[in-house]
């Protein structure tokens, strides 16, 4: 368990990163928080010839609300965002997810950045930034472009980022006052990957019908699972715990979850429908305190 | 046998025994100032790692070594054709009815048998190096057909595993007393009843390794390696490595956990030991995660099936058990070892005379097994979840049912049918006890109440006969190579500082605390005062080693005789000292010697200082005929076995919808005679019932069809986290064992033995409204829902 050998650069700006992913190409790989890239690295399972270590890079630190938005930048850490005013205030799915990652130690080292970059299909950003409409911002030599999340995500632990590629910031939507949320998730231990996990956001209309949402689910499938047909037929129906249960198995239905030694695919089937059902109920719940309040 | 006898040292009070004295390692454990493996420094010595087979079972036809040994800082690289040459086979072959013998080479040859046999070594001046040259090293393997079940291991056809062996059945007993076809005529009804605990590994926080330095001068080997066991392996590594024993030491530093798999010595650090003494420099070796994890050494695979006689009101009128087990690749241990165990003990703390077992042991395409931290585990979940059974299928209460067949006091001293006795064991009185602290009634009320409103909550019950300590006899009578006897010395320095040793050695259960008690109890000093050196078998007395719950028993206790009798010396010289005829009126206390005059104690002015100073610096004035300085041996073999008991009760509440389980509430009580330290005795019911727990709930080490191990990493094997634990409750009863030192019986498998069961029998009870049972753990939330699945 040691890695290959691997020369480790320490650039302290975006641009000479850049440069020297743009000298290395694939032979090189950014490392954040390396919670991921070390122990893939130690088993050999990722070997990078270099090491492009971003920690000494500033400007990436940053979280920033814009109109409608909030940028985060990719350096950011998991506590940041779990214990972030600012988020709990303008986009509070992105600190319940954050508390929700691993341990302490861990996600105090871990970047928001790297959580994307891996793009693991069960875990909790990527969840997100599925549900809230993200935009990532990739950097390399050649510029600056922006990808929308149901692109950025190409499969398992693969992205639409490029090797010369940077992502520096994540941009979310933010949550409108009219809206409510809802985030569940099944681990077998306190800080496990989910098996599954499921995220919403609800606005209601005209006396409880449904006038905007979304939900994803997470850990059943290549990539987190925008339910957007589901969510185009939902759009005027009565918010009723009927309707809750009638989605929830639709969408069960509908997924197509794989099977490995943590749990069967039909399991995950059945945590689909429980959980989705829990978020949605949540995020009905708070849309209606809001309204009340 | 000169010297105080073990059954003559039972007191109402001690001094230091029982005292909950904070452990003494803890102060350079907790501070970082240990010295494990990796903390010591050997200058210029070189790093091992091995090649290991990436598949579970594959004729070797080739290796191809050149561009490994022309990588940058490789120094060797062997595979088995020259390290077999350089030792000993290991021969598996104790004279047991129906135990096949095997043989096993340093390193495999001619083929792989488990994915992650170790096929060749590279010797570099750093791991780095090692693992780049490693990834060069080319094995031509020929596939071969795996298998990876007891039940495919047996099938008709089923490739060999041992090749030498007529079957995969390598090893098959019986056993049978009373008149097991007229009971059952006899009953009312016979219940049967299935338990299957899956593959699991020891998983110690320090993984395997050793250091071995060759004096090439002296013709010695100097072994450094975290052993529960120092001097069997010695014994066992100057055999295997063709040296007398007196050139090997065998010097265990601190070690981060054992639980079992730290015993014996493996092919690879026999290897490490041979390289270096070819080499003539130091080897050293540190076990990756992923290697403890796949290619280290695992436990349990076994399964029992039952059949019960039952009268109308639940008594058990005959047992039959059939205890199968899957015992991977290699005979590290004789295959028979661990079930034989779960068969003689099985029956536990109930009446039952007529019974039988059967043992059959597989061969497979796994990493070996061997014992882990309660190797009998499933006997108390088999003989509870039985009694749950017959409560099930009778419509009885499950306490009752527990009651009726449970030994009682009157019943003591009690012969189980396979010859065990048990004594001074409180079975039903730590069982009444509990079900008065958990509220049984009350809660079998809730219980009902809440079922009503979809909230299905389970109470588990387990009465656990824990075996402890395994004297020699136990050994004989069991068909076991092996003795169960402990040595121990304690010396007085001439400045009147105290040092004993013991033969086995401490894994972080803390063994440095209550042994020092022990030697301050039979000295008369405090504790603070002893210092306790282990785990080097140059300075510490050959004994058998630490396992089965012998710490406290065998260590402790034999170090608390040789305290005795050294005690006895010094007030021999005492009285020398103050003109008395005899030391009869003498005592040792706070290391003063006291005088009994007139009914009460006074102040002889004659301390342990004095004492020693004469016993070295003055011997002229020691009794006539004593020999010089105060030194003393002793070895002891602990009786047949020691029984501990206890019982464990848990309240769980199952989520019907994802299958999970919480536990609400735990408690347990326990007798386990004279404790030495309460403290460290609650750390080991804890560390074990959550060791227990983790087995029910989360643990399994997953192979698929093909015989790939699933388990690499620790996010693949799920051990319980601190959040997991939890809160466990403790009472405790202290029935001295009359036949030890002090009382002491021996615990710290216990807790496994009892979560077990008391976890599984909880969620079989929740299950009760839907007609389901588990028969297999883990109980994984997806297992439980696949069971409710099909009651809709
Ligand atoms: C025990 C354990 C438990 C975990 N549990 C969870 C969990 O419950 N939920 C969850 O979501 N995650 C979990 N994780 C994953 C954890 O959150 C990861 O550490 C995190 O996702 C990766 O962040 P990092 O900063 O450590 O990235 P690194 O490990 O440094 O990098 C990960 C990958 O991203 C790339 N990368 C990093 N930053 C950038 C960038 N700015 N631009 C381009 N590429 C980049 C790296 O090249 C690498 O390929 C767990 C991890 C561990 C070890």
């Amino acid at each position: 368990m040691k890695p290959a050998k691997f020369e480790y650069h320490k650039p302290e700006t975006l641009d000479e990163a850049l440069t020297l992913l743009a000298e290395y190409g694939d032979e090189a790989r950014v490392i954040a928080g390396g919670q991921s890239l070390v122990p893939m690295m130690n088993i050999r399972l990722a070997r990078p010839d270099h090491l492009i270590d971003i920690n000494g890079i500033d400007d990436l630190s940053q979280i920033r609300l814009e109109n409608g938005s909030v940028a985060i930048g990719a350096l950011v850490r998991h506590r940041e965002i779990e214990h972030s005013a600012q988020l709990a205030q303008a986009c509070p799915p992105l600190p319940a997810a954050a508390c929700n990652i691993g341990h302490y130690a861990l996600r105090a080292r871990g970047t928001i950045g790297g959580s994307l970059a891996l793009a693991d299909p069960a875990a909790e950003f990527p969840l997100m930034a599925t549900l809230l409409d993200a935009e990532f911002v990739a950097r390399s030599g050649a510029g600056e472009r922006s990808v929308p999340s149901h692109e950025f995500f190409v499969s398992v632990f693969t992205t639409a980022l490029e090797p010369e590629e940077i992502l520096t910031a994540v941009r979310f939507r933010t949550l409108a006052q009219s809206e409510g949320w809802g985030f569940r998730w099944f681990s077998r231990r306190v800080g496990d990957y989910a098996l599954v996990n499921a995220a919403a956001i609800v606005a209601l209309k005209d006396e409880g019908r449904i006038h905007r949402i979304a939900m994803v689910l997470g850990g059943v499938g290549a990539t987190p699972v925008r339910l957007t047909g589901l969510e185009q037929e939902s759009v005027g129906a009565e918010a009723s715990a009927g309707w809750v249960r009638e989605i929830s198995s639709a969408a069960a239905a509908r997924v197509e979850p794989g099977g490995d030694k943590h749990a069967s695919a039909e399991y995950r089937r059945e945590l689909v429908e429980l959980l989705l059902a829990g978020a949605l109920e949540d995020a009905i719940d708070r849309c209606r305190g809001r309204q009340a309040a | 046998m000169s010297g105080v006898k073990p059954e003559d040292t039972a007191r109402d009070g001690f001094d230091q025994i029982g005292k909950p004295v904070p452990r003494k390692e803890d102060a350079r454990l907790l501070r970082g100032k240990g010295t494990y493996l990796d903390d010591i420094e050997v200058p210029g010595a070189l790093h091992a790692c091995f090649v290991r087979s990436p598949y579970a079972h594959a004729r070797i036809t080739g290796f191809d070594l050149d561009e490994a040994k022309a990588a940058p800082g490789v120094v060797a690289v062997v595979t088995g054709h020259e390290v077999n040459d350089w030792t000993n086979a290991l021969k598996m072959a104790p004279p047991i009815e129906g135990l096949q013998p095997t043989e096993m080479t340093t390193l495999p040859v001619d083929k792989a048998r488990f994915h992650g046999d170790p096929v060749a070594c590279v010797v570099a001046t750093d791991r780095y190096l090692a693992e780049d040259a490693a990834e060069l090293v080319y094995v031509e393997y020929d596939l071969l057909d795996a298998v990876t079940s007891y039940d495919a291991a047996l099938a008709d056809g089923a490739p060999l595993v041992d090749e030498t062996l007529p079957s995969n059945l390598v090893s098959h007993q019986k056993f049978e007393a009373g008149d097991i076809a007229r009971r059952k005529a006899e009953a009312y009804r016979v219940v049967e009843a299935a338990f299957a605990m899956q593959r699991m590994t020891h998983l110690p926080i320090e993984t395997r390794g050793c250091i071995a330095l060759w004096d090439d001068g002296r013709a010695h080997l100097t072994m450094h390696i975290g052993s529960q066991a120092p001097h069997p392996m010695r014994s066992m590594l100057a055999g295997r490595l063709r040296l007398a024993e007196h050139q090997v030491t065998v010097a265990s530093p601190d070690v981060g956990g054992a639980f079992g798999q730290k015993i014996i010595v493996y092919r690879e650090e026999i290897t490490v030991a041979a390289l270096a003494c070819r080499l003539k420099r130091p080897v050293r070796w540190r076990e990756d995660r992923l290697e403890n994890l796949s290619a280290s050494l695992q436990a349990r695979e076994n399964a029992v099936k039952t059949l019960a006689a039952v009268a109308r009101d639940g008594r058990i009128l005959s047992l039959e058990a059939e205890i199968t087990e899957d015992f991977g690749a290699y005979c590290f241990y004789p295959a028979n070892y661990l079930a034989r165990v779960i068969g003689m003990i099985l029956t536990g703390p109930y009446r039952i005379q007529d019974y039988a077992f059967e043992v059959k042991i597989a061969l497979t395409n796994k990493c070996g097994a061997g014992p882990m931290r309660a190797p009998m585990a499933i006997t108390s979940l088999v003989m509870d979840g039985t009694l749950d059974a017959v409560a099930r299928e009778l419509d009885i209460d499950p306490a009752e049912v527990r009651r009726v067949n449970m030994v009682r006091p009157s019943d003591l001293p009690y012969v189980m049918p396979t010859g065990e006795k048990l004594e001074d064991v409180t079975p039903s009185e730590c069982f009444e006890r509990g079900l008065e602290e958990i509220g049984y009634a009350a809660f079998r009320d809730a219980q009902e109440a809440d079922r009503d409103n979809g909230i299905y909550r389970g109470l588990g019950m387990c009465n656990v006969i824990e075996s402890t300590t395994y004297g020699s006899a136990f050994y004989k009578a069991a068909g076991i190579p092996g003795s169960g006897h402990e040595a121990a010395w304690v010396k007085i320095e001439p400045s009147g500082a105290i040092r004993a040793s013991a033969g086995l050695m401490g894994t972080g259960q803390s063994y440095e605390t209550p042994y020092a008690q022990a030697v301050a109890e039979g000295l008369g000093v405090d504790p603070a005062q002893v210092d306790v050196v282990l785990g080097n078998t140059d300075i510490s007395p050959y004994g058998m080693g630490a396992r089965g719950s012998r710490g406290a028993t065998a260590g402790g206790g034999t170090l608390f005789l040789a305290a005795l009798d050294l005690k006895a010396k010094m007030l021999d010289i005492a009285a020398a000292l103050l003109g008395l005829n005899s030391p009869s009126e003498l005592e040792l206390r706070g290391g003063q010697v006291l005088r009994h005059v007139g009914g009460a104690w006074s102040e002889t002015g004659l301390g342990l200082g004095d004492i020693a100073r004469t016993a070295y610096m003055d011997p002229l004035k020691l009794p006539e005929g004593m020999e010089p300085g105060l030194e003393m041996h002793r070895a002891w073999d602990p009786p047949q076995m020691t029984y501990s008991n206890s019982t464990h009760f848990c309240a769980v509440t199952l989520d019907a919808a994802t299958g999970r389980v919480d536990i609400d509430r735990y408690l347990i009580v326990e007798d386990c005679g004279t404790v030495l330290n309460p403290l460290v005795v609650e750390g080991q019911q804890q560390g074990a019932t959550v060791m227990g727990i983790g087995g029910v709930l989360f643990e399994h080490m997953v192979y698929d069809e093909s015989g790939q191990n699933l388990c690499g990493t620790l996010a693949d094997y799920m051990i319980p986290t601190a959040c997991e634990a939890p809160e466990i409750e403790i009472v405790s009863q202290n029935t001295p064992n009359r036949r030890t030192p002090a009382g002491i019986k021996g615990m710290a498998e216990g807790g496994i033995m009892g979560a077990i069961g008391a976890v599984n029998n909880a969620v079989n009870d929740a299950l009760r409204p839907f007609g389901v049972v588990a028969e297999r753990q883990p109980l994984s939330p997806d297992y439980i829902r696949s069971l409710l699945r099909v009651t809709g």
